[in-house]
């Protein structure tokens, strides 16, 4: 029973955490100047939130671990690449050139 | 290796019992991960053209999301972890061999996903209002080609949870036989996920 209870919470607050952080998404969205600090923050609660939904909703966390290696990455390497691509853009638009 | 009836908090289902669908195996079957790692692969491809782009344009990219209506993207997101969340609450009721209520969660999903499609289409005209349009500048040619095909995405899956809903009024889905409705939980997880990375990146960042 008590374990029931608790499993059932995880769902409930991971769904609020979520929703707090795309609150605070929207906050920033409205209010913030762009800066390297707000992208870093930004791919921080990309990553934690893609996390949450794989892990607690898709349930990967106790999935077969080729899936969860990959998803995992996914996340990892998607918020790290959106901050490397801003940190270097003008590099970024140089390599590109055609 | 068999796993039988071990207590493992799964799903947000609590103790369960004989449920070893997903303890080290692939959610759902091997068919819709193919799909999903393919989606995920699309969608990637995407992101890169997205950071590309801006790299070139980054003027418009500042200045685009600014007259994007960020109420919208936000309502969006809402809909789409609230969808997620009661799908991840229907798989958890039949698992607890209550369908009626799996299905009462499933069609607060559909809800959603509709709710998602009217702002989304909403959003588009109040755009051509503002006369944002696809040909106004790349970072709107991104926007429209992004988030119409994520649009794609959304329908055909609020399709598909509307498949789960028959079976599961039919019986074909049971507490010991879902698979079927698990790997539909994933592809709509995914979707979600997708979702995850578009919003910020074309309301948010700048």
């Amino acid at each position: 029973m008590t374990n029931t209870n608790n499993t059932f919470s995880a769902l409930d607050i991971s769904w609020f955490i979520l929703m707090s952080i795309t609150t605070a998404n929207a906050f920033v969205a409205e209010t913030a100047e762009p800066s390297l600090a707000i992208t870093a923050l930004i791919c921080g609660s990309i990553a934690y939130k893609g996390r949450r939904i794989m892990d607690y909703f898709m349930e990967l966390n106790h999935a077969n671990s080729t899936i969860q290696f990959f998803m995992r990455s996914y996340f990892y390497v998607f918020p790290a690449l959106i901050f490397l691509s801003d940190l270097f853009s003008e590099e970024l638009a140089a390599l590109t050139a055609l | 290796m068999t796993i039988t009836a071990t207590d493992f908090n799964l799903n947000g289902s609590g103790s369960v019992t004989q449920e070893p669908e997903t303890l080290n195996k692939i959610p759902g079957n091997r068919a819709v991960w193919v799909g999903i790692f393919a989606e995920m692969t699309e969608f990637a491809l995407f992101f890169l053209v997205y950071f590309i782009a801006k790299a070139h344009y980054p003027e418009q990219f500042n200045q685009g999301p600014l007259k994007l209506n960020t109420l919208a993207g936000t309502l969006n997101t809402f809909a789409l972890i609230s969808s997620s969340f009661f799908v991840a609450k229907a798989l958890a009721s039949i698992r607890l061999n209550d369908p009626k209520k799996s299905i009462t969660w499933l069609w607060r999903a559909v809800f959603c996903g509709c709710i998602y499609l009217v702002i989304k289409i909403w959003e588009y005209h109040w755009n051509v209002d503002q006369g944002i349009t696809t040909n106004t500048n790349n970072f709107y040619t991104v926007y429209y080609y992004l988030t119409f095909n994520h649009l794609l995405h959304v329908t055909w899956a609020s399709g598909s949870l509307l498949w789960a809903i028959r079976q599961l009024k039919s019986g074909s889905y049971t507490q010991n036989n879902h698979l079927g409705f698990t790997a539909i939980a994933c592809y709509w997880h995914m979707v979600d996920l997708a979702w995850v990375i578009i919003f910020p990146l074309l309301y948010v960042l700048r």
